[in-house]
């Protein structure tokens, strides 16, 4: 693999990592909250 | 400067992916879904400024306002600059919205603040909504409804994510806020504090979509992607209307109803779903719901309308944009009445119910814009989905409006009963028929109204590079 190639591989891991942990972070918590609904 | 953040400067090169986009999109979405989380410090502003709660609501209210006018009125000029420099405008305008908000939560200005998260912030909001939709339905020509679909996907989701960050910054703030706690409220120092964190931290994330978004190069198509076979589906064109001529046509306002009419019957319900709840299984004053078990309930109403916008507009690929709609309005309907009739037989019944609804209000936000590319081609489709935005903004005011009409009229807050909404859920049921009905009658845009051919690459201002690669 050239270069370029690994370096738009690693740009997009980071790319899909960054909003994915940022969009998984607003799941869990809506998750926590939500769970409420069953326990309460 | 800005000059690099033009069009002719963001043409991908050979080879670039195009997956690298949706997380581009992404990075702005989640950043301005933070509107809809204005609620968690609500309470915080009313007591810091002494305010009413119409008077802090008003704030939330000019964003959206905003969002719609800016959409609409900056469509044309986000279509002729390009992604980077629209969703860069958009960064500047949001983080600033809260930077000129924290100077006047600071000085407490109240007037600071509609200027600042109402007007700065709303004109971020508009551009960046539609910042990264045409470039989205460029690269994915094989797959429009998925690509504006994890992208609006992300504005459900911005919600999800500052609702529980909001909390938790303003409990650091403030060591005696207590989230927790309904009736607890956070200092002005650690609002203000607030407001700027969310300012730079959006900004940064935001420059993380401006560094990775790239138009495609003119004639650049998906390996294996035949423009034939999405022109042999009905309703589909490869021809290209300018937004100018998309608002003369028919189709246009047909489906500004369909949108109008999705969003005001799924914000009744998203607008009062705490209460709602409560309301719907009480039995002699009492709910048996607990105000904690409600507040669930808006969580899990959160997570179907953020699914949904993925789900269904994904699935319109497959099904048809058409179709799908007539699914959104048309099951939607049943449901309703389902939900008027039986909702308070069961609370399993009930949620199931309104998340499903919700689901389908979501699905309706991001299958728009694929909707318009079917109908108008690509040459300007973010810029129409700006005007077609304005359906929103007038749904934002149609659909409580319609709700808390017929809710004054039963009784007070704490008294009504599933009974007393049902005028209300009756009411949406018509509207919903209204825009079945509307969606039935959109027919393909007549050519007196398309571009002449040398537009139809819809690649406005790209460099005429011609590459034909993989890249899906």
């Amino acid at each position: 693999m050239n270069e370029a190639g690994h370096g738009q591989r690693v740009r997009l891991v980071v790319s899909w990592v960054v909003v994915s942990v940022l969009l998984g972070y607003g799941v869990v918590q809506t998750v926590i909250t939500a769970a409420k609904l069953f326990t309460h | 400067m800005l000059s690099a953040l033009d069009r002719r400067h963001t043409v991908a090169p050979p080879g670039y992916s195009r997956w690298l986009i949706p997380p581009a999109a992404l990075a702005i979405h989640l950043c301005i879904g933070q509107v809809y989380a204005t609620s968690v410090y609500k309470n915080s502003l009313i007591a810091h400024f002494g305010a009413s709660q119409t008077a802090i609501g008003v704030i939330f209210s000019i964003a959206i306002v905003m969002l719609g006018l800016s959409a609409a009125v900056a469509g044309t000029w986000v279509e002729a600059n390009g992604p980077r420099k629209a969703m860069f405008v958009s960064a500047c305008f949001w983080a600033a919205g809260f930077l000129v908000g924290a100077l006047g939560i600071a000085t407490k200005q109240l007037w600071l603040l509609y200027l600042g998260y109402g007007v700065l912030g709303g004109i971020g909001l508009g551009i960046g909504y539609i910042s990264p939709v045409s470039t989205l339905i460029k690269w994915f020509p094989d797959r429009p409804g998925l690509a504006t679909g994890l992208a609006i996907m992300g504005f459900g989701g911005g919600a999800m994510v500052a609702s529980p960050l909001s909390r938790q910054l303003l409990s650091y703030y403030d060591a005696g806020y207590d989230p927790g706690n309904a009736g607890s409220t956070a200092s002005g120092a650690a609002l203000v504090w607030l407001f700027v964190t969310l300012g730079v931290g959006y900004f940064l994330i935001m420059m993380f979509g401006v560094f990775n978004v790239r138009v495609p190069a003119a004639g650049w198509r998906p390996a294996g992607f035949d423009p034939a076979q999405v022109a042999a589906k009905p309703l589909v064109t490869t021809a290209n209307v300018s937004a100018a001529n998309a608002v003369r046509t028919r189709s246009f306002w047909l489906l500004w109803v369909v949108l109008f009419c999705n969003v005001t019957a799924g914000i009744g319900i998203l607008e009062q779903a705490s209460p709602m709840i409560q309301d719907f299984f009480r039995h002699d004053r009492t709910s048996t719901v607990s105000v904690a078990a409600a507040g669930g309930f808006v969580g899990l109403l959160s997570l179907f309308n953020m699914a949904g916008r993925f789900v269904w507009s994904s699935a319109s690929d497959v099904i048809g944009r058409k179709p799908i709609y007539l699914m959104y309005l048309g099951v939607g309907m049943v449901l309703y009445v389902l939900l008027a009739l039986f909702g308070q037989l069961a609370t399993a019944l009930f949620v199931l119910l309104a998340c499903v609804i919700l689901s389908f209000y979501g699905g309706g936000f991001a299958t728009v814009p694929a909707y318009l590319r079917d109908l108008f081609g690509t040459f300007e489709v973010g810029a129409i989905h700006g005007r077609l935005l304005t359906a929103w903004s007038a749904a934002g005011v149609a659909g409580p409006l319609i709700v808390n009409a017929f809710l004054d009229a039963q009784g007070k807050p704490g008294t009504l009963t599933a009974a007393a909404y049902r005028p209300a859920l009756f009411t949406m049921v018509g509207v919903l028929a209204v825009g079945f009905v509307a969606n039935l009658l959109i027919r393909p845009v007549p050519e007196r109204f398309h571009e002449p051919a040398s537009e139809r690459d819809g690649a406005r201002g790209a460099q005429p590079v011609t590459v034909e690669r993989s890249g899906s």
